[in-house]
């Protein structure tokens, strides 16, 4: 596999990912989950990570913890932290000096995620004591900031997780997450079991860390309205790939991928008449995914070339007119944003793009 | 701000919140009391109204006794001379004293009620039939005499398993799919055999094709005289019938609780443990083995007192003089007070340890411990 050519951003990138792949066994065979993604993330940027159900988002935050299941199949792909390499790195070493103090989850179910026989204060504090072998006492007064931090009372140190509503459960899961200080968080669905408000209000602490402490975050979900409260940059997945990676002004006015169209145009919005389209069709099997584009047998701009599997390109102009695509007729497609573009983060995998720089993977 | 100044507001209802817990505490107390010793009341009746096949028992009895008096009177030689008529009346007064002091005259219901409330009371009274090696009519006796030897047997055996399992459970849980996790599956049906099944295999390899070990039986007879030698003794008359017990439920049980450490280690907070980068050893103790302890104690705890029973076949396979044959003899022996003791105490001992386990629940598990208390 070939490296990024993202030669520049490279530098002040804090995770780097190549050709990660998650292959799961079952008795029908391999499913290929995660199949060869490539991408970054720099110091302190959000990263939102679309895809309907079942296209691999979770599996991603999975191989990136190194959280495999029984069934795995294979693991693959190179993982950079900062500096260092850590996909290569040993299990025991990855457990001692990456999780959870270099990079965090919170995990989809987070509502469960807690040990309902341990008082919540104790599992907030308990990385850093076991991780990092801090006294009880000092671990202790670290969780109290953070429990400040995401809003939690402090007097809820001392309850147990079932004395907690939803939401006030999904802020402790998230003081766990941050409270060994990692440069990166990965946040699978955090809100997606909680109303509207509650939503609102953790994705409103989320922002102000970010803005605060400068922590990285790669946020999974299926939910475009709310994440576009954190996104700077897009990554769309379907059937196990990336499909499109560019900044999040640019994904949510003017995506490139004919799916990356299609979604946003499925998203309702609010002063417009039109009404969202559905996007006909299911998504392959990751069993045995079609050779050539995943997309095909959805798409409504496939033509003959689109039976072979496209690389990533690097499209030349801002609409993607250039690229043989109509435009996508969404307004707001400015002047600033084609300088955006044509900085080489962003990257379609469709052969209409064909005439953009390719990106060998 | 420290944590500490956290429960500083809850102090002023502390006081009140403490004692409305113990009234809340009491209260329960008393009301699983009361509905278990109504279960060991319908309990203990039942097996009474079973063991005198409900009164049938009586009949078989009067007619035993007068067949004896008749037999009785027609052997002693003082009344060889005696008119046929006097005979028989003789033989009646004789049936009456006897029936009066059975207190065979009053109906079964009234005798019914009064056995369950010597029964209740731990008033075992004498055993019709059967008497202890040492010549005591008591039912007590009989059976204190009987329980360390089914104690020691079984509860070794039990033990044994119970941990090896609980142990080797874990271990394959984290090897799901292995080798030896596949292999400990298919051997599980091995279990379908009852113990005695392999005792009988055991005894004829061990016992006579390599007479290794004894065949049954407690200790050589006569004793041995030193304390070493006798332990020796027993130690090796153990041997087989643990083994057998060990071989019949070792399998069945690692799969069991494999399968149950494998649907808990599942769990989302053992995933998020993973996650937090702890250690296999502390998701196992804090994760895994924590919230799940109240079943495994649960289990135990039935075990435990599952040893009162003994097991009858294996014991007679055996020739092992526990508790199981007692009861084995009993029943042919139509010994009520006997059957009828040996099931009180198991009902008191069953109503003891779910009493027990209710309270060990609250303190293993805040969940059920809060309910109803704080709001």
């Amino acid at each position: 596999m070939a490296t990024t050519t993202t030669g520049v951003a490279a530098g002040e990138a804090l995770l780097r990912v190549e050709a990660l792949a998650l292959h799961y066994r079952t008795r029908q065979g391999a499913v290929r989950a995660v199949d060869g993604l490539t991408f970054d993330v720099k110091r302190g940027e959000a990263l939102v990570v679309l895809g309907e159900s079942g296209c691999g988002k979770s599996s991603l935050a999975r191989a990136l913890m190194r959280l495999h299941p029984r069934n795995l199949a294979h693991h693959g792909g190179r993982v950079w932290l900062g500096e260092t390499l850590i996909s290569e790195l040993s299990d025991e070493r990855f457990r001692r000096e990456v999780q959870w103090s270099r990079l965090a989850l919170v995990m989809q179910a987070s509502m469960n995620a807690l040990n309902p026989v341990v008082k919540v204060g104790e599992q907030v504090a308990e990385p850093l004591r076991e991780l990092k072998r801090w006294p009880r006492r000092r671990a202790l007064e670290r969780a109290a900031e953070v429990f400040q931090r995401v809003g939690l009372p402090l007097d809820f140190m001392a309850r147990y997780p079932f004395e907690l509503s939803g939401g006030m459960r999904q802020r402790a899961v998230l003081a766990m997450a941050l409270v060994a200080e990692p440069e990166l968080v990965i946040l699978d669905e955090p809100t997606s079991a909680l109303d509207v408000l509650t939503q609102a209000a953790i994705m409103n602490v989320l922002k102000e860390i970010k803005r605060d402490q400068g922590t990285s975050f790669i946020l999974i979900t299926h939910d475009v309205a709310t994440s576009s409260e954190l996104a700077d940059r897009v990554a769309l997945m379907y059937a196990g790939e990336l499909v499109e990676t560019c900044s999040a002004e640019r994904f949510f006015t003017a995506p490139a991928h004919p799916y990356s169209r299609m979604l946003m145009e499925s998203v309702p919005r609010l002063h417009e008449r039109r009404r969202p389209r559905a996007i006909a069709g299911q998504p392959p099997s990751l069993l045995d995914p079609p050779g050539g584009c995943r997309f095909a047998a959805r798409c409504p701009a496939r033509f003959a070339r689109c039976a072979e599997s496209p690389p990533a390109f690097v499209p030349e102009t801002a609409d993607g007119a250039g690229a043989g695509v109509e435009p996508g007729g969404e307004p707001g497609v400015g002047g600033e944003v084609s300088s955006e573009v044509r900085e080489s983060r962003h990257r379609v995998r469709c052969w209409l793009h064909a005439t953009g720089r390719e990106e060998t993977p | 701000m420290k944590p500490a100044s956290a429960g500083r507001p809850v102090r002023p209802d502390l006081r009140r919140s403490r004692l409305r817990d113990l009234r809340h505490l009491l209260l329960y107390a008393a009301a699983r009391l009361l509905a278990l010793l109504a279960t060991v009341v319908v309990g203990v009746y039942l097996t009474i109204l079973v063991a005198n096949m409900g009164g049938q028992v009586d009949e078989l009895r009067l007619v035993q006794i007068r067949s004896e008096a008749v037999e009785a009177v027609r052997a002693d030689p003082a009344f060889f001379d005696m008119p046929g008529e006097e005979r028989s009346a003789l033989v009646e007064r004789q049936v009456a004293l006897e029936v009066e002091r059975l207190r065979l005259d009053q109906p079964f219901i009234v005798r019914s009620l009064d056995y369950l409330r010597r029964a209740l009371s731990l008033d075992l009274g004498r055993a019709e039939q059967m008497h202890s090696d040492r010549g005591s009519r008591e039912v007590r006796d009989i059976i204190v005499e009987r329980l360390p030897a089914t104690l020691l047997l079984f509860g070794s055996a039990n033990l044994l398993v119970f941990f090896t399992a609980v142990f080797a459970a874990l271990h394959l849980s984290r090897r799901y799919g292995s080798a030896l996790d596949r292999t400990v599956i298919a051997l599980a049906p091995s279990s379908a055999a009852p113990g005695w099944f392999y005792g009988i295999f055991l005894i004829l390899f061990f016992a006579f094709l390599f007479p290794l070990l004894p065949a049954g039986g407690m200790v050589t007879a006569p004793p041995p005289e030193s304390r070493l030698e006798y332990a020796a003794s027993l130690a090796r008359h153990m041997l087989l019938p643990v083994a057998a017990m060990f071989l019949s439920s070792i399998f069945v049980s690692i799969y069991s609780w494999r399968t149950f450490f494998l649907i808990h280690s599942s769990e989302d907070h053992v995933e998020m443990a993973r996650a937090k980068g702890l250690s296999a050893r502390r998701i196992e103790r804090r994760y895994i083995l924590r919230p799940t302890l109240a079943p495994i104690i649960t289990s135990f705890l039935l075990m435990l007192i599952g040893l009162w029973s003994g097991a009858i076949i294996l014991e007679q396979v055996f020739n092992w003089p526990g508790l199981g044959s007692l009861l084995f003899q009993a029943i042919g022996h139509r010994d009520t007070p006997v059957i009828i003791g040996g099931v009180v105490i198991f009902a008191y001992l069953l109503a003891a340890t779910v009493f027990l386990l209710d309270f060990l629940y609250a303190l293993l598990d805040p969940r059920v411990r809060v309910r109803g208390g704080r709001s």
